[in-house]
């Protein structure tokens, strides 16, 4: 059963890195890449996931025994702070590049060659 | 005195950085002043540190928060950690310095923030134990370079900032996709860990995870073919942020990919890893010098100079052995120094004269004496004539290429040296024999510190015995993994 977790993660990272690669409007290719982030978290909570299982927060009736492993949870928390960090930067150098070449495709934005 | 306080070049820069915004009050200047103060006591600290390490010959362990890994988080710094986090400091000062005249741009808080995080960032980086500290490291250090990039606010810095974004954003997905795996095979993220395990893991497994954990490190350490960003970024960046990226932003890429590849040397299916890395880095050598040679922008081709040597670099460690890791970790010092060196003296000739475009260099041997004879020295230095410091790493790098049987990379990267030798000889041609503009009165400081750096290129060149020995002792650091498990106070598993 836990197959589909891991099958899920890795289609989610597919279709973010085929957004990356074969769209041409940037703010696709943002969400491309935040869509690629929400697969990798996601492969990484399933890593941590024991079946049948509760999320490990002390609370009553529920010891270190009945829990998942915390750790993958505790780098998934992280990762999604580092990933809206990134997607912050991105949309507003997106807006920077708007000011300047006044589009989003990013066939156009070819100032920089050589 | 105790070696916890070595955690203090982690929190050092973390604070400051924070400190920035309440200096804003005090004005402009002041917080200039207050970067350079930053990074001449984090330049201080990391010299103890150093000195430390290497008059006892022990790593310091700092354990955050008193726990023991692998439950807690440790730095490590030994001699590798200890040698490059001085260099890292030291460039940082420099570029401090630098950035007093160079950077002309508001906001200048913003940007001492970020350039304190970007020295941070590379510190960790170095320092770390643990693989995901490392990834989080990574990250400062990738956010605050992506910001930087874009700091002059024009057109092609934001193309550029785009551009590291985007593949900066596949390298950290793939990089947290190879940690998942390790973990999932290992359950442990703590590097000592994972070598002492590294030899009970599946070798498929272990081959997909390194694999992906080195395409992911490969965007920040330049390796074909996710090195497209660093052309233009070095070329849209300020001045002092291209040397760092060049001095050692790459370096502490590359070093956490050496790291975590020696760490996994004992799974089954390294040496396939290895031979991957060899054809990745061989390439990067070949195509970097080929499209140096049709660059017209100086700093664009210098760029593209640096993306060669940081593959010969990356080639010294994929060979797998005690001297290739040892020339590997030589060429890194040694490229730290005349990347530096020659960065800042085309920024210097960007600033004054208006742009880093070829035919601004036309006569600037009587226009500009003294950073003229430092961009020679440089690109001199480059190319691998004898005498200067270069010419012994890139011996080492090519003898311990043909020691490994491997003539072909050897060829490969002796042939683009050629190439190297042309453009940058061009260079020199134009700078000494072409008539020029009217001759400009160049800084004082900014003169001393490129003189200071083409006599550590010239000393080193004359006497390499002693910078040879630091790096034999550093490449031992990397390369001899049962001393780093050693090293690292392991609590039992189950303890």
């Amino acid at each position: 059963m836990i197959s589909v977790y891991y099958f899920g993660a890795i289609a989610l990272v597919l279709i973010g890195l085929y957004a990356i690669l074969v769209k041409k409007n940037l703010l696709k290719i943002l969400i491309g890449l935040s869509i690629m982030e929400t697969g990798v978290n996601l492969l990484l909570i399933s890593v941590g996931y024991v079946s049948g299982r509760s999320a490990p927060i002390l609370s009553e009736g529920i010891g270190p025994s009945q829990a998942v492993d915390p750790i993958p949870q505790a780098l998934v928390l992280t990762a999604i702070v580092i990933g809206v960090a990134t997607t912050a930067m991105a949309l507003s150098v997106a807006i920077l590049l708007y000011e300047k070449y006044g589009t989003l495709n990013v066939e156009e934005i070819r100032r920089l060659r050589g | 005195m105790n070696g916890q306080y070595a955690a203090l070049l982690i929190a050092l820069p973390l604070i400051s950085a924070f400190f920035v915004p309440l200096l804003k009050g005090a004005g402009k200047n002041a917080i200039r002043y207050f970067l350079v103060l930053v990074t001449a006591v984090q330049t201080g600290i990391a010299a103890w540190v150093f000195q430390w390490v290497y008059s006892t010959g022990k790593p310091i362990i700092v354990m955050a928060g008193g726990w023991k890994p692998p439950i807690g988080i440790n730095l490590y710094f030994g001699h590798f950690a200890s040698l490059f986090v001085l260099i890292v400091a030291a460039i940082s000062f420099l570029m401090a310095v630098f950035s007093l005249r160079a950077i002309k741009v508001e906001p200048i808080d913003k940007y001492a923030m970020l350039f304190l995080l970007l020295m941070l960032g590379a510190t960790g980086m170095i320092a770390t134990g643990d693989i995901f500290n490392l990834f989080v490291f990574m990250e400062i250090t990738a956010i605050s370079a992506y910001a930087l990039t874009a700091y002059n606010k024009t057109g092609e810095a934001a193309e550029a900032s785009m551009k590291y974004i985007v593949l900066g954003g596949i390298g950290s997905s793939f990089f947290l996709i190879g940690i998942a795996l390790i973990y999932g095979s290992l359950g442990t993220l703590n590097m000592a860990q994972i070598a002492q395990l590294a030899a009970t893991m599946d070798p498929t497994v272990a081959q997909v995870g390194l694999a992906l954990i080195i395409f992911g490190l490969a965007v920040e350490a330049e390796i074909f073919p996710l090195n497209a960003w660093a052309p233009d970024a070095y070329q849209a960046a300020p001045h002092p942020i291209t040397a760092m990226f060049s001095a050692f932003v790459v370096k502490a890429g590359i070093y956490a990919m050496a790291r975590l590849l020696y760490i996994m040397q004992d799974v089954g299916s390294w040496s396939s890893v290895l031979r991957l890395l060899i054809i990745l880095a061989t390439l990067t050598v070949v195509i970097a010098e080929l499209a140096a040679l049709r660059q017209r922008n100086v700093k664009r081709m210098v760029a593209y100079s640096s993306i060669a040597q940081i593959g010969l670099i990356a080639l010294a460690f994929a060979l797998g052995t005690q001297s290739g890791v040892d020339a590997g970790v030589f060429h890194m010092i040694n490229h730290a120094i005349v990347k530096a060196m020659l960065f800042i003296a085309v920024g210097y000739v960007a600033m004054t004269l208006g742009g880093a475009d070829f035919e601004n260099f036309y006569g600037l041997g009587k226009r500009m004496p003294i950073t003229a004879f430092a961009i020679s020295v440089g690109a001199i230095a480059t190319v691998g004539i004898p005498l200067f410091n270069i010419f012994w790493s890139k011996v080492r790098i090519i003898l311990a290429t043909l020691g490994m049987g491997y003539t072909w990379a050897a060829v490969l990267v002796l042939s683009a040296s050629v190439v190297e030798a042309v453009y940058y000889f061009r260079l020199l041609y134009a700078m000494w024999f072409h008539k020029g503009g009217a001759k400009v009165d160049e800084n004082i400081v900014i003169s001393l510190m490129v003189l200071l750096l083409a006599a550590l290129v010239v000393v080193i060149g004359i006497y390499p015995d002693y910078a040879w020995s630091l790096a034999q002792k550093a490449g031992a650091d990397i390369f001899k993994v049962a001393d780093y498990i050693n090293n690292v106070p392991l609590m039992g598993v189950g303890a």
